[in-house]
């Protein structure tokens, strides 16, 4: 079967220039949004796949969704750093475990507003545990023992006074940044300190969880059965990847969510639209139907072209939506997590997103030309001829 | 004007102008719910009454107030009641996945510090008097089907019992409320139970208060109580933040940061699609109408005929999509309150809210009638006569 | 108000392509009151737009353009459409009815602008309709009448408003030989009964044939004008 060629489509979405480029930008519109939310959710999930080691267990409380929720007595943090055997010791045979606070702590923003903001009390070991993933990008780490805080990277332009030289005020205590951190993922928006000291300043004794570096093939569950019946203590056990995905994938649906709800709904518009633009055209060129169909074309084929050109149409709104949202590319935002701390993400329009959004427009592109196809391909020769 | 041809020119195209009446009404249907989401916070906020203060840890949400605060801050000059507010965090036994607040609290202080809680069912005495009553929302009670005289079983999360079995709380009472900022989907127990619970070791669970209300007599300068209050504290062992109640209410929001400016963001989006789709709307109908108007001119009628015909079309058509947007809207709004009840507080479309839609949609249509209108009134009629329709 | 047509050095000029044409040249015209005039020439010779002078749908360079009391070349855009409303009729080739109205819809469409009550609108386009012989196809629309059906309706909006001067630029042009001869011949009774000065465009002169006087154009310029009843030319 012969098909129309293409050179007609593009000719005739040429010719009708006003119209093509309108509902392009309409599609566009409908698309950006979607791009948007979409580089939203690779900018927060890209963030988080970063991390995410499966040599690094998690110690929690039993029954604790978070850190945030989480409570462990030096006790049972002693207790599992020297009782589990599975724990990788350094050359000082020292366990390559670590007790951590996680608490979300308010701080000022610079536009006025308040936020929460993870503030971590570490022990040194966890510098170990971590190696290269935490490095000091600026000034120095805090001196262990000592009211000093260091700063990770992501909240340096969203949060007052956190800069090297600057002093925070954690409930009665004072503390002084020395040093900001790069660190992967959700590490890059906290602030951290000496354990001792906050816990002190916070009247807080509680940990929350056992940082702890293992093989990276080691049945943690088995760990967690371990303890069942034990009556000093019941811990959680998962590894930071399996931790930090059940961190994030509530707010990652949640863009995928919002952004999948604006787009059918937008959607919806913009094959309206589409529709109402190919009509209008195959009404306009009744006449060159009837002809294409009096030299023997196919209703098929007449199908096949027209559903093309929409279909063109919607890839045209697609690239348009994509373009208009690579501005946005890299420009820093930040939401809440689960523990209502701030988290820092860059809008990431990924060829992931872009394509993603273009198969989206495509198909706009072919449900909206459906109809319009149809009766162009219904209509007689002799109709249409007698039309024009 | 010609009336009748404006209206048969509209059903002479009839699948075009149901189209371009479906675009707008989506376009209108999803401004009206950005913009009540976005209000429905800010409604909050206004609600809050003048004569309460929250007392809070300036440190962090998270971190409890310890109990011996409460009889220092009674005797601060101004404080007429002190209700305690203390998160429970729970999971109701069959349904663990939804969610709904729960506070303990102090009956004694609680009903009068907030008068805009009115007693639908029940009784409130009956649920001061016993220990382990509770009190539920309408929309809460209606979700579960709760009556009064029913058991609740809760699952603690933060407050654990020790012998691993459910919080049980009978419903004594049913409470409405004639507040937006009060919302009727939590549910009050005594602070107390946990209390004695918690002393006796039948569960564990943190120590202190969460949050303390402060209830001040009419005619004390609020700042004043909030200084005192703050500067008892400052040197711990738990610094507090005292805020008036919409101050309180308005760090949830700002903790939200950028979302509102991407609502915001995504609204001008939908405005700028459906006005190009109703432009190109116009456009196609105003060159498809040329040897039609240029009849009209040629029998008399003026060029603001022409163009008040093509002006009146184009807003007859977004009036309409947008009166559909309004009454779907309408129609689902309840359905939607009450399942976005949890992250989204007090959506609600307003009556601003809909005059806003309805305001875009006569804007789109006048400009975009406009520009075809304006172009056939220039238009030459004896050329516009030879055009071929 | 007689309807006696007169111009005097009626001059219009068109710009083509960056050349001037000059499509009416200094004309000179007279027309009587009550009369059938077809008006022919080759193409380009300047028929339609001088039909166009006379109804006021353009207006010339220079010149008087007097159609009974009133100089149409003196007056804008406004004063010429409420004129036009109140003086002429125009039926065009291609019919020109508008789609979405019935017949009787687009008979009342000029009667909108006169001062008329919704009865006395309705009334004046069924006799106009009876007039032409279609008082039963009121209510059909456009698509639903034949080719002559057409300009018959469209003859009747041209006489709706009673004007004295009805215009018809190839009436016929679109219709087979026997469907033309029967507006033809309606147009003549419209002329002779209801003695409406007629002003009719064609090339074909058996169309032309149907008229009381043959005016012939030329390059713009008039040529001859014959009597079709006494074949006198003058």
């Amino acid at each position: 079967m012969a098909l129309v060629p293409i050179r007609y489509n593009l000719r005739s979405l040429f010719v009708r220039f006003s119209s093509t480029v309108l509902t392009v930008c309409a599609v566009g519109a409908t698309i950006a949004v979607f791009a948007g939310m979409l580089s939203l959710q690779q900018g927060f999930a890209t963030l988080f796949q970063e991390r995410g080691r499966d040599d690094l267990a998690i110690f929690l409380r039993k029954g604790a969704t978070s850190e945030g929720e989480s409570g462990i007595t030096l006790e049972q943090c002693k207790i599992l750093k020297n009782e589990v055997p599975e724990i990788e010791r350094n050359e000082a045979d020292q366990p390559l475990a670590s007790a951590e606070m996680y608490l979300a702590v308010r701080l000022r923003k610079f536009d006025g507003g308040e936020t929460n903001v993870a503030i971590r009390g570490v022990e040194p070991m966890s510098f170990q545990i971590h190696g290269d993933d935490v490095r000091i990008t600026e000034g120095a780490n805090f001196t262990p023992g000592s009211d000093e805080l260091i700063v990770g990277e992501g909240l340096l332009d969203r949060i007052a006074n956190c800069r090297v030289g600057d002093t925070l005020r954690i409930n009665t205590g004072t503390f002084r940044i020395v040093g900001s951190f790069a660190g992967k993922g959700g590490y890059q928006s906290e602030i951290w300190g000496d354990l001792d000291r906050l816990q002190d300043a916070l009247q807080r004794p509680v940990r929350s969880r056992v940082l702890a570096r293992v093989p990276p093939d080691v049945d943690l569950a088995a760990i967690e059965q371990r303890y069942t019946d034990d009556l000093r203590l019941q811990p959680k056990v998962l590894n930071e990847r399996a931790y930090l995905a059940s961190q994030t994938s509530d707010l990652s649906a949640r863009f995928l969510f919002v952004g999948g709800f604006l787009a059918l709904i937008m959607g919806i518009g913009a094959i309206f639209t589409g529709t109402n633009s190919m009509l209008a055209a195959i009404g306009a060129r009744t006449h060159e139907i009837g002809i294409l169909k009096a030299v023997g074309y196919k209703p098929f084929a007449i199908f096949l072209s027209f559903l093309g050109e929409s279909l063109l149409l919607g890839v045209l709104g697609g690239v348009a939506g994509c373009l208009i949202v690579l501005p946005f590319q890299g420009a820093e935002t930040g939401t809440m997590n689960s523990t209502f701390s701030e988290v820092t993400f860059a809008f990431r329009t990924t060829p992931t997103a872009m394509l993603w959004s273009i198969v989206f427009a495509a198909s706009l592109g072919v449900v909206g030309g459906l109809f319009p196809a149809w009766r162009a391909s219904r209509m007689t020769p002799t109709e249409a001829l007698r039309r024009g | 004007m010609p009336w009748k041809l404006l209206f048969r020119n509209l059903l002479g195209h009839k699948v075009r102008s149901l189209l371009t009446i479906g675009a707008v009404m989506v376009a209108v249907f999803l401004v009206c719910v950005l913009q009540a989401v976005t209000s429905g916070l800010s409604r909050t906020l206004d609600a809050s009454a003048a004569n309460r203060l929250l007392v809070q840890s300036a440190v962090s949400l998270f971190v409890d107030l310890p109990l011996g605060y409460q009889q220092k801050m009674a005797s601060v000059p101004g404080v007429e009641a002190i209700c305690k507010w203390q998160w429970f965090g729970g999971r109701y036994e069959q349904d663990k996945g939804g969610f709904f607040a729960q506070f303990g609290i102090d009956p004694e202080t609680f009903a009068t510090s907030y008068p805009e809680m009115t007693i639908a069912d029940g009784s409130y005495e009956e649920f001061a008097a016993t220990r382990t009553a509770c009190i539920v929302g309408r929309q809460l009670a209606d979700k579960y089907g709760w009556q009064v005289g029913d058991t609740v079983p809760m699952l603690g999360t933060i407050f654990t019992r020790i012998d691993g079995k459910p919080w049980d709380f009978t419903v004594k009472a049913i409470y409405e409320s004639t507040s937006a900022a009060f919302d009727q989907q939590q549910m009050f127990f005594h602070y107390q139970y946990l209390r004695e619970s918690l002393e006796q070791g039948g569960a564990t669970g943190p120590d202190g208060v969460g949050v303390y209300m402060l209830k001040i007599e009419p005619g004390t300068d609020p700042l004043v109580v909030q200084r005192a209050v703050d500067g008892m504290f400052e040197n711990g062992p738990q610094r507090v933040q005292t805020t008036t109640e919409a101050e309180f209410n308005r760090q949830f929001i700002s903790m939200l940061g950028d979302v509102p400016q991407l609502l915001r963001l995504i609204g001008g989006a939908v405005l700028f699609a459906i006005f190009f789709a109703v432009l190109n709307t116009m456009l196609l109908t105003g060159r498809e109408r040329t040897r039609d108007l240029g009849v009209m001119k040629a029998l008399g009628f003026g060029n603001g005929v022409a163009a008040g015909l093509l002006i009146g079309e184009s807003l007859l058509l977004c009036l309409t999509g947008a009166g559909l947007a309004i009454a779907l809207g309408l129609l689902i709004e309840a359905p939607i309150a009450a399942v976005t009840a949890s992250f989204i507080p007090g959506f609600a479309l307003e009556r601003d809210t809909l005059l806003l839609g309805a305001g875009i949609a006569a804007v789109v249509g006048l400009v975009s009638g406009v520009l075809p209108g304006v172009r056939a009134a220039r238009m030459n009629t004896t050329q516009a006569l030879q055009e071929i329709a | 108000m007689t309807a006696a047509i007169q111009l005097r050095s009626v001059t219009k000029t068109y710009s083509r392509g960056g050349e001037e044409l000059r499509v009416l040249d200094e004309l000179d015209l007279d027309m009587d009151d009550g009369t059938f005039y077809a008006l022919m020439g080759p193409s380009g010779s300047g028929k339609t737009t001088l039909l166009n002078m006379v109804g006021g749908l353009d207006q010339a360079d220079s010149g008087l353009v007097q159609v009974g009391d009133e100089d149409l070349a003196v007056m804008d855009g406004g004063e010429l459409a409420q004129w036009r409303s109140e003086h002429v009729g125009f039926v065009f080739q291609g019919f020109n009815l508008l789609p979405v109205l019935s017949a009787r819809e687009n008979v009342e469409l000029p009667l909108l602008l006169a001062p008329l009550s919704k009865r006395q609108r309705r009334e004046q386009a069924e006799r106009a309709l009876t007039l032409v012989g279609l008082a039963d196809r009121m209510n059909h629309k456009p698509r639903e009448l034949s080719g002559g059906q057409e300009q018959r309706v469209a003859i009747a909006r041209a006489i709706a408003t009673d004007p004295q001067v009805i215009l018809a630029d190839e009436p016929t042009g679109d219709l087979d030989r026997d469907t033309a001869d029967a507006v033809l011949e309606l147009l003549q009774r419209l002329n002779r009964e209801l003695n409406k000065t007629i002003l009719m465009v064609t090339h074909d002169p058996q169309a032309a044939s149907y008229a009381d006087k043959t005016i012939h154009l030329d390059k713009g310029k008039l040529g001859r004008i014959e009597d079709n009843r006494t074949g006198a030319e003058g």
